[in-house]
């Protein structure tokens, strides 16, 4: 073996040593903590955890391990999510860049929080310094005195073999990012002091619990120093932490979180659109379709406090000019050209047809195949997104002949090609569940544009939910509004937000839950309030609470 | 180089100095220019360049046919262009008046060209192969046998689409249009409104302009024109009055035109298609060409071509011309245009003017411009448009 090779190799050995030695200590780790109570970090908290640590100037660049989607939200499928062999590669790839920036000469002197007495050598004092401090905020708990002297044992072999005490932290740091400790956020139990006999969730990843749900991101030194003084065993305590986090302007992060989750924005990775056809669909407006939406809701339910059934009719959003364009209204920005575009509030007039987000782009496109819409697929995705109601798949051996055909003569507009198409039994069914709500969508193209006519025919938007008749998208916008569905779904899936899991159907503390909800006239925020408040946030996640609410 | 002429502004820029100071007060007023109207329509222009008609190539420009080198300034038999200023050689494209010999490139002959009857010697005119009317358009005349010009629509004159795709219509400003009246689904008068806006175009997914976008209408008084015209069976026309807009470098650092007429009709999706013609500063038109020589193209040629060619406006103590007729084509998209207020002008609308729809223009296949190695074969080809050089 030549020289380089065996450099090269060592090189290569370190790290892939470090990479396998990591998969071993997870599956210790999986082990010691049961599987089903950790939760991986999603990307967008990931994120925003580097940057809470180590500043925004610490670029997080990379490709996240894809996430799971399960009983229709991605924070449930997290709690199941693992890594393959390539998503751990990858995460050892973000991981020394993200080190690498950490101790670079823009950084470090703020970062490290101390001066090494070498640049060229080890120096454990200052090494622990950092990890003992940077430990705590990356693990979420403090680090035990034998973590630290791993870490700083690490950090000083490294250095002594480069001869640069940088290089040392800089891969230790490295393999605190690619830990369990850090990836997952864990729900370890221990024996409750107040109830003998009864477990609850430890301090630390109970603060962890309500930090990722409330702010998407790693819990703040207070929330730790609360953890570690016990009160957030407290009632009093836990609450008065709830409410700091709850009037914090951070908690719109984690409002425009979860329903980018709930309203499974993910799924736009696959839109596209026949420019052909819809030449005013362009990548900023597929990008900025999905902001109007979560701005909408950021601003309904953090801002105004507003009532959450009131989303589906609110004549207030947000444009750009891309987007005004593409919904054909006017939108004045006085700015000079060249600048980027901005986001101006805009207000429809109370019946028009835009009301309500489920006249957004970010719903009629993103529900819509490239060259035509889908009635069924947007009734569908309203059952199941929006009211948690499960619609069958179709069967295997359908043919969707008619459907596809837009230029059939005689089916000229969508609603005459699911009629022939759902005449069949087989495939009636379903349709009955999904086509009369999207129907009522059917004024908007498959690029969100706003269209009277078909093929020349004059588009027939009445439709029907529960036995109740309605006309157009704003007769849909209303109905849904006044589903109780709506606000019930909404409460599951925040429950499920916070915990992983759908929240037990009969269970008092859940019926309490709703009730408080209800009563503050369906303020979401209040609704995050009482579920990290509850217990059931907290309890473990035995199979007697693991009940999908939907089934 | 200021033109004697734009001394004698007329009435819209000449008060363009005293409203500076009540600006505020006057704005409003200029920016609705016309008068209070059932209706306003938006557009900004997505197209605009030289009208070109190409497909009559061999009959326009006989001698090119025959001897394609004799279109290029460097190549072929024309002797490599010298002026001289008392007895110095200087630069001749420094000084393109001072040349030692004129060029005399050829010019067209051929009976046709877009354009309007601007009141011409009938001996100048062409026939207009849209209307069959005589029509006054010495631009197309000194200019459309050069290679630049060898480009049928969708393309651009070759500096024209250059500037216009590398640039200008993702940077400059746009040029707005108003069209006001009582009832724009039908014949009658209107007032034709052409402003600059604060913002520059914005594009679709294909490439195109995007129609239905908001713009800012520059609050200037200097590019805000009133022009007053009329829809006759779905066609829009204005038969006279200036036009001055402001623009942006290298193409059009500003569209000026004396005795402006317009032929403007509407295409599917409320696009506007048509014609702008009148009278322009040939010297200015000439810079804009020739003060960015390159890539072979004739801009010593050119610029004596259409300095021999002004038909009109005599200099009172030259007596030579000063203003040129020419035509330009365009095409406009639905806009929104507000003002600086906030106030939505003109609303944008996919409905015909005069409540009409004519099919879009018949369109030749794009002429790509080919290198001049390519002279030889091309030249024995009769079909225009190739980009035979």
């Amino acid at each position: 073996m030549n020289t380089t090779h065996s450099r090269r190799l060592s090189r290569l050995s370190a790290g892939a040593i470090a990479v396998l030695g990591m998969a071993a200590l997870w599956n210790a780790s999986a082990a010691d903590t049961d599987m089903a109570t950790s939760v991986r970090l999603s990307p967008s908290q990931y994120r925003l955890t580097i940057a809470d640590i180590f500043g925004t100037s610490v670029r997080v660049d990379g490709r996240f391990e894809p996430e799971t989607r399960d009983q229709g939200l991605l924070a449930i499928g997290a709690r199941t999510g693992n890594f393959t062999d390539s998503g751990l590669e990858t995460y050892d790839t973000i991981a020394r860049a993200v080190a690498s920036q950490v101790l670079d000469e823009h950084h470090r002197a703020e970062l490290l929080g101390c001066k090494p007495r070498a640049d060229t050598s080890s120096d454990d004092e200052c090494a622990r310094k950092f990890f003992s401090r940077v430990g705590t905020l990356l693990y979420r708990r403090p680090l035990s005195d034998a973590e630290v002297q791993t870490r700083v044992a690490m950090a000083g072999a490294e250095a002594e073999r480069l001869h640069d005490f940088y290089a040392g932290v800089r891969l230790s740091l490295a393999q605190m990012l690619i830990s369990p400790q850090f990836l997952f956020r864990f729900k370890r139990m221990e024996p409750d002091p107040q109830r003998p006999g009864q477990e609850r969730m430890n301090a630390y990843d109970r603060a962890s619990a309500i930090s990722f749900f409330l702010w998407g991101t790693t819990p703040d030194l207070e929330l730790l120093r609360a953890a570690g003084s016990g009160e957030l065993h407290t009632k009093q305590g836990l609450e008065r932490q709830v409410n700091r986090m709850i009037a914090s302007p951070r908690v719109a992060a984690a409002v425009h979180a979860f329903f980018a989750d709930m309203l499974q924005f993910t799924e736009f990775d696959a839109v596209s659109k026949d420019p052909e056809f819809f030449p005013r669909y362009t990548a900023s407006v597929k990008e900025q379709a999905q902001e109007q939406t979560l701005r909408t809701i950021v601003d309904h339910v953090v801002t105004r406090r507003g009532d959450y059934r009131d989303l589906f009719t609110t004549p207030h959003t947000y444009l750009t000019k891309d987007l005004a364009a593409l919904y054909s209204v006017p939108l004045v920005d006085v700015r000079a050209s060249g600048q980027l575009q901005r986001w101006l509030p805009y207000t429809y007039p109370a019946d028009d047809p835009r009301i309500g987000i489920l006249s957004h782009a970010s719903f009629t496109t993103l529900w819509s195949p490239s060259g035509r819409t889908s009635p069924t697929i947007r009734g569908k995705a309203l059952r199941q997104n929006i009211l948690c109601q499960r619609v069958p798949p179709p069967p295997g051996n359908v043919s969707f002949q008619f459907v596809d055909d837009t230029s059939n003569p005689q089916y000229k507009t969508t609603r005459d090609r699911l009629t022939a198409h759902s005449s069949s039994p087989m495939c009636a069914g379903c349709h009955k569940v999904t086509d009369p709500l999207g129907l009522a969508l059917e004024n908007f193209d498959s690029a969100g544009g706003f269209r009277m006519s078909e093929n020349s025919a004059v588009i027939d938007v009445s439709g029907e939910i529960n036995g109740k008749k309605f006309d157009g998208p704003v007769g849909l916008a209303r109905a849904i509004r006044d589903d109780p569905a709506v606000t019930s779904c909404v409460a599951q899936r925040i429950f499920a937000f916070e915990t992983g899991y759908m929240p037990p159907r009969d269970d008092p503390q859940w019926v309490e839950i709703q009730k408080k909800f209800a009563e503050s006239r369906y303020d979401v925020l209040e609704l995050m309030r009482q579920v990290a408040l509850s217990d059931l946030s907290y309890g473990s996640s035995g199979s007697k609470l693991m009940t999908a609410v939907n089934d | 180089m200021s033109s004697p002429h734009h001394n004698g502004m007329t009435a819209h820029r000449r008060c363009s100095t005293s409203v500076v100071a009540g600006a505020a007060l006057v704005v409003p007023m200029l920016l609705t220019g016309a008068s209070a109207s059932a209706e306003t329509r938006g557009y900004v222009i997505s197209w605009f360049a030289t009208a070109t008609n190409n497909p009559e190539f061999a009959i326009n420009c006989p001698r090119a046919v025959k001897d394609p080198a004799s279109r290029y300034a460097t190549t072929g038999k024309r002797r490599v262009d010298r002026a001289f200023v008392d007895g110095v050689e200087v630069s001749a494209y420094d000084y393109p008046d001072a040349l030692e010999t004129d060029p005399d490139i050829e010019t067209v002959t051929g009976p046709h060209a877009y354009g309007f009857d601007l009141g011409g010697p009938e001996a100048n005119k062409f026939t207009d192969p849209e209307t069959g009317e005589k029509v006054d358009n010495q631009l197309w005349r000194a200019v459309g046998c050069t290679t630049n010009f060898q480009f049928t629509p969708p393309a651009m004159p070759y500096m024209e689409g250059q500037a216009w795709n590398s640039g200008y219509a993702d940077a400059a400003p746009a040029w707005a249009i108003q069209i006001s009246g009582p009832d724009l689904n039908k014949d009658g008068p209107v007032t034709v409104t052409l402003d600059r806006t604060l913002d520059h175009l914005l594009r679709d997914a294909l490439g195109g302009i995007r129609s239905e976008v908001t713009y800012v209408i520059d609050p200037s008084p200097r590019s805000h024109n009133v022009l007053e015209g009329e829809i006759k069976n779905g066609v829009l026309y204005v038969k006279g009055g200036s036009l001055w807009l402001q623009g942006s470098a290298p193409f059009y650092t500003q569209i000026d035109l004396e005795n402006a007429h317009m032929r403007i009709r509407s295409t599917p999706g409320g696009k506007l298609v048509g014609h702008w013609g009148g009278y322009t500063d040939w010297r200015k038109w000439a810079y804009m060409y020739t003060s960015r020589c390159g890539g072979g193209f004739d801009c010593i040629g050119i610029y004596r071509s259409v300095q021999k060619l002004a038909d009109a406006d005599p200099d009172p103590v030259t007596g030579k011309n000063r203003l040129i007729s020419t035509t330009w084509r365009m095409e406009a998209v639905p806009a929104y245009l507000a003002s600086p207020d906030g106030t939505v002008l003109a609303s944008a609308t996919a409905d015909g003017l005069g409540g009409r729809i004519h099919p879009p223009p018949a369109v030749a296949s794009t002429v790509a411009f080919d290198t001049p190695g390519s002279i030889e074969e091309s030249a024995t080809e009769t079909a225009p448009t190739t980009s035979s050089q």
